[in-house]
């Protein structure tokens, strides 16, 4: 990959207004969330800073700390927008860490299959095949149910959802680069394999990598919000979006319904826009595309 | 093919919304009415003797009787016995109501209630019935309507135990387990429901017993049929009583309270409960989950210096929680049952709230920033348990103890507890035979099981001082002695605060408006035959 | 093809056999799993006599082979919560996860199927733009607050529809058979399906755009052929297979992830009661929950990859 190369890429993501306006998105939600400690005016997961009296105050209305809330406060007195500020903050964070990681197993494993093939490679795409069929909301419930719950435990729920994704991919992209005759070529010359690995492989698989971290990073928000919502993600006092909108649905009813429909809102928008942006994305690497 | 086929194909094949009328709730079945109630949680199986949990219970309180019933405030009633006497210090005799008939048709006798007796150890489950019974050492048959039981020393609240032994047929054996009772060949009692089906989680169905011996008595039963739907998500019930799916609803959450008094087609009955909520310092010398300060485990028990135990009550605001939590809907308590019953001691004020003191105190005990540590309750237990949990947490954070909430249910949490895993815990604690013996002898004398006191008592708390007068008391058989050394030993205990009681829950029940008549309860038991329709 | 079929099968057991043991420790050798059993006020004598009834003294290995030997004979234990065996306990659940799962597929495909083919014929128009927009949306919103939504205007506003629960049962375990067990079908069935929905636009929008640009169409266009049948004919029968063999596969994902739909709806089915055995720690049903939904995908897979032998042996040789 080259500058020519980025810079073409991006005159084609450009085409689509639409994935433009995602791409904004995504980046000013980042950054909000990333200067959430400096900007919000509450921290949401400080118990003593929270007043049981400020508990489910309409948005727009002035509570104990003599501050407007904005989206109004859930039913702990937590001012709604910090705590969406937050909850996206550790949503995020938790996402893009086990897409990460995902991304470097996953990644090592399809590489390694591709480059050494014969019986190991066959064995380790057998069993990424087969993680591939089994949904990630089971694997996620089993290793919660057994680890129980907390931050680790959800990331390592999360990466043993996602690392197929990445195998397979990089296996399939290495695997039609592997054959072409340059590789061939390399290696059949002095130099170590793990150069050719390296410097013609790798590169050539980060495309559609990218692609899958950006759709998996949506997939990991969404997935997280869900165990939350069933009782299993992280624990209560610090809430994130998925906890947050399972607290409030019991106040749709009463009318108090901004406790679950901000944070909701703020989820739908934020893994709609990255899914957009993957979506472009994959318009961008995919070759068939070009016209 | 164009737009305009494509677009005429889809909305053909478009639902029309008008023709899925929602079905109504209530059925008229053949020659009677249809009651349905969606409940919060229903039994775990339909052996009464399996569990205490109260939802299971109730619920089979509409297929089997007691042996001693409760009226609306738990004052003893007649049941299944007509009168009871202490023939002497360990000997209680029970006279049996005559004529009363089993669902097969079989008659009910002695026979009955010394095989359900014996039966109960064997067959009751984690959540144990032995608690109700096991003062009653032996039953003996005098005749078929006359029984004995011998007690391990005095127990003047045996009749109060016995308003939850339920009496099924000698007749089904020693075998059943619970498939036999879920499937109904031995779901057989006596009560004014006949077992119809029943699957776990799901619809208990029951339909009228014309035999039920109270009808004979004057008393009413106008349904033909009851279904009992489990719920457990509080949004969702309220929902299918909006939309007509049940005809009424218990444990109405406080938040939409005033919503539904808002809303014309909808009834709220409100009623005092006598569950009281409950936070247990374990005070043992090692804590089964450690306490830390500055981020580090430390050795000791804080809450073993009761400098520590009186700042975290001094920092707990119990109007603010009933206001906030409940909105409205709860008392503050300063002690562990009502005011009203016998044992509880007019001499304990209401508790309120100084941080300034209660910062002091923590300095004082060596804590001056404060510890962390572990804190458990029920989730779904009863409405407000895990919002409790949380808020009481935040209100400590304020004189720096960091105690993190733990809601879990209480399938998990009700065993644990006993077991000892927890430090800090919190859940709600009901006195349901009505007097203090049952409350106090478990939760606050020292765990003993040679007297069988002390079974529920989460902290370890033993004042000998306090041990002598209870166990004393529940061996008085005289009324006003008894009641002196009850208060007596609620004034040291709770000031001792081993545990500190914190609120009393109103319970809130919903139906349509002017549909159905019902009295609460402060059992918070929501029981078929109590219901009846208005205009009926 | 012997051979093919006994390799494959001989895979299928490995599998079934390593998940049986992951399933087996990570859910029994982890903390303590008698202590939701036994009553915690028992004896130490009593708590022995369980123990050993139990046959939670032997060692791991030992308790493990009991373990599979008793599931091979189809007894997963007992419930610990209410005591009674868990594979019917399970299985009574099965109708109405299946019901629910196959209304969700069917709904997915009756409005993925010709929206997909229409964005893959027309992908520069307007609405084909907006019909990817709504896939895109389709999966990205979370199931769960979808279903809230649903019930919070279906139910409490409109009141047309009941909130929550099941309709009456009849043949076959099914609800279908009455109007009332209808209403109560679809908002969950269609809550299930949106995430399918967006998915399968997209497949079939890729198959067909394919399709619309090889040599097959090319060539009846030139023939004069009318475009309803040019669609008709070769799209649907280029598309057909793929798109019937990822419905196969989406069927057991659909099925596991049916547990969200039911919790938020209150629908009785295998995937509520698997939530609650692991918030209340029934382990026994948990286990016989995922060894069940494993074989379920291991012997979906078997069947495509059969399947695709059979028909094409180039897959047979490798």
């Amino acid at each position: 990959m080259n500058r020519e190369a980025l810079v073409e890429g991006w005159q084609e993501y450009r085409r689509s207004p639409v994935a433009v306006a995602a791409l904004a998105l995504v980046v000013a939600i980042a950054l909000l969330a990333l200067l959430a400690p400096w900007i919000a005016p509450q921290d949401p997961y400080d118990q003593s800073a929270l007043d049981l009296m400020d508990a489910r105050l309409e948005p727009g209305s002035i509570g104990s700390g003599e501050y407007v809330h904005w989206l109004g406060t859930d039913n702990a007195g937590r001012d709604l927008l910090s705590a969406i500020l937050y909850g996206l903050r550790l949503s995020l964070a938790i996402a893009v860490t086990a897409g990460i990681v995902a991304l470097t197993v996953g990644t090592a494993i399809g590489l390694s299959a591709a480059y050494y093939g014969g019986w190991f490679g066959a064995v380790a795409m057998r069993v990424v095949d087969l993680q591939l069929s089994l949904p990630a909301i089971l694997l996620a419930l089993v290793l919660v149910a057994v680890l129980g719950q907390g931050v680790p435990q959800l990331m390592a729920a999360l990466v043993a959802a996602q690392y197929a994704y990445f195998a397979r991919t990089a296996f399939g992209a290495a695997s039609a680069e592997r054959r072409k005759d340059y590789v061939e070529a390399a290696l059949s010359t002095p130099l170590s394999g793990a150069r050719v690995l390296w410097r013609h492989l790798l590169p050539n698989t980060l495309p559609p990598l990218i692609v899958v971290v950006t759709v998996q990073i949506a997939t990991a928000i969404s997935l997280e919000a869900t165990l939350s919502f069933l009782g299993l993600g992280l624990p209560v006092t610090r809430p994130s979006l998925g906890l947050l909108i399972a607290n409030g649905f019991q106040f749709m009813l009463s009318g108090r319904y901004w406790i679950s429909v901000y944070p909701g809102i703020a989820l739908m928008v934020t893994v709609l826009a990255i899914n957009l942006v993957g979506d472009q994305l994959r318009q961008v690497i995919n070759p068939r595309r070009r016209r | 093919m164009n737009r305009r086929q494509f677009l005429s194909a889809t909305t053909a094949a478009a639902l029309s919304p008008a023709s899925l009328a929602l079905a109504q709730g209530s059925a008229q079945g053949a020659g009677g009415r249809t009651l349905t109630v969606g409940v919060r949680s229903g039994p775990e199986s339909i052996d009464p003797h399996w569990s205490t949990l109260g939802g299971h219970i109730e619920a089979l309180r509409h297929v089997y009787d007691s042996l001693v019933a409760q009226d609306e405030n738990l004052v003893l009633r007649p049941g299944l016995a007509t009168s009871w006497r202490a023939v002497d210090d360990t000997t209680w005799e029970f006279k049996l109501r005559e004529g009363v008939t089993f669902h097969d048709g079989s008659p009910f006798t002695a026979e009955d209630v010394k095989f359900s007796l014996e039966r109960i150890p064997q067959v009751t489950g984690p959540m144990s019935m032995t608690l109700y019974t096991k003062r009653a050492k032996s039953a003996e048959v005098v005749d078929p309507l006359t029984v004995r039981f011998v007690t391990d020393g005095p127990a003047p609240t045996l009749p109060n135990d016995f308003t939850r032994l339920m009496i099924v047929p000698r007749k089904i054996g020693a075998a059943p387990r619970n498939e036999e009772f879920n499937s109904g060949a031995a779901a057989i009692g006596t009560g004014p429901f006949r077992f119809t089906r029943w699957e776990p989680r799901g619809d208990l169905v029951m339909e009228r017993f014309d035999g039920w011996w109270a009808l004979k008595d004057g008393a009413t039963q106008p349904w033909a049929r009851v279904i009992r739907r489990e719920i457990p998500n509080d949004a969702a019930r309220i929902a299918a009583l909006k939309s007509g799916q049940v005809d009424m609803i218990n444990y109405v959450p406080a938040t939409d309270v005033a919503s539904l008094q808002r809303d014309p087609t909808m009834e709220v009955v409100v009623g005092d409960s006598v569950y009281v909520f409950n936070v247990y310092f374990t005070l043992a010398e090692k804590l089964p989950r450690l306490a830390k300060v500055d981020g580090r485990e430390i050795e000791a028990n804080p809450f073993r210096d009761p400098r520590v135990r009186q700042a975290m009550d001094l920092a707990i605001d119990r109007r603010a929680l009933a206001r906030v939590v409940f909105e409205g809907l709860a008392k503050p308590m300063s002690q562990l049952m009502p005011d009203s019953f016998f044992g509880a001691s007019p001499n304990l004020p209401e508790r309120r709230p100084d941080l300034a003191r209660a910062r002091a105190l923590m300095a004082e005990a060596g804590y001056p920033r404060g510890f962390e540590i572990d804190f458990h309750s029920t989730s779904n237990r009863l409405p407000g348990d895990s919002a409790l949990c949380e808020a009481l947490a935040q209100q400590w954070s304020r004189i720096g103890v960091k105690a993190n909430p733990n809601a879990v249910t209480g399938t998990v949490f009700f065993p644990a507890s006993t077991r000892g895993d927890y430090s800090l815990q919190m859940s709600g604690w009901g006195t349901l035979t009505g007097e203090a013996a049952y409350t106090y002898g478990a939760m606050i004398h020292g765990p003993d099981p040679s007297v069988g006191l002390g079974n529920f008592n989460r902290s370890g708390y033993s004042n000998p001082e306090v041990n002598k007068l209870l166990l004393d008391g529940s061996r008085t058989l005289d009324d006003a002695k008894r009641r002196e050394m009850f208060a007596r030993a609620a004034e040291i205990s709770m000031n001792d605060r081993p545990m500190l009681p914190i609120v009393m829950p109103q319970t809130v029940w919903a139906m349509g408006r002017n549909k159905l008549s019902f009295t609460p309860r402060v059992d918070q038991e929501t029981l078929a035959q109590l219901v009846t329709p208005k205009g009926a | 093809m012997t051979a093919f079929l006994l390799g494959r099968l001989a895979q299928a057991a490995l599998v079934m056999l390593v998940m049986s043991v992951l399933v087996f420790l990570g859910v029994y050798a982890i903390g303590n799993p008698i202590d939701v059993l036994i009553d915690p006020a028992a004896t130490q004598a009593m708590r022995a006599a369980i123990i050993r009834q139990y046959g939670l003294d032997l060692p791991l290995w030992q308790q493990y082979g009991h373990f599979l030997g008793n599931v091979l004979r189809g007894d997963f234990g007992n419930s610990f919560v209410f005591r009674i065996p868990v594979l019917p306990l399970i299985l009574s659940r099965l109708p109405a996860t299946l019901e629910l799962t196959v209304l969700a597929l069917l709904i997915a495909a009756a409005f993925g199927i010709p929206l997909g083919i229409w964005a893959g014929y027309r992908p520069e128009a307007r609405s084909s733009r907006a019909i990817m927009a709504l896939s895109t949306l389709g999966f990205s919103v979370p199931t769960f607050w979808i279903g809230l939504l649903l019930i919070l205007f279906f139910t409490v506003e409109l009141r047309w529809l009941p909130s929550g629960g099941r309709g009456p049962v009849g043949w076959l375990g099914l609800s279908i058979w009455t109007r009332e067990g209808w209403t109560h079908l679809l908002l969950p069935a269609l809550n299930l399906s949106l995430f399918k929905l967006g998915l399968l636009i997209r497949l079939v929008r890729a198959g067909t755009e394919e399709v619309m640009g090889s040599e097959h169409v090319r060539f009846a266009r030139a023939q004069g052929l009318p475009e309803r049948q040019v669609v008709g004919l070769h799209v649907l029968k280029n598309i057909g297979i793929p798109i019937v063999t990822i419905f196969g596969l989406e069927f057991g994902s659909t099925l596991a992830f049916a547990v969200v739909t039911e919790t938020v709806f209150n629908w009785p089915g295998m995937g509520k009661l698997v939530i609650e055995s692991i918030t209340s720690l029934d382990r026994p049903v948990m286990v016989a929950y995922l060894i069940l939904v494993v074989l379920l995908f291991v012997a979906i897979n078997l069947f495509v990859e059969l399947t695709y032998g059979l028909l094409d042996p180039r897959v047979r040789a490798r």
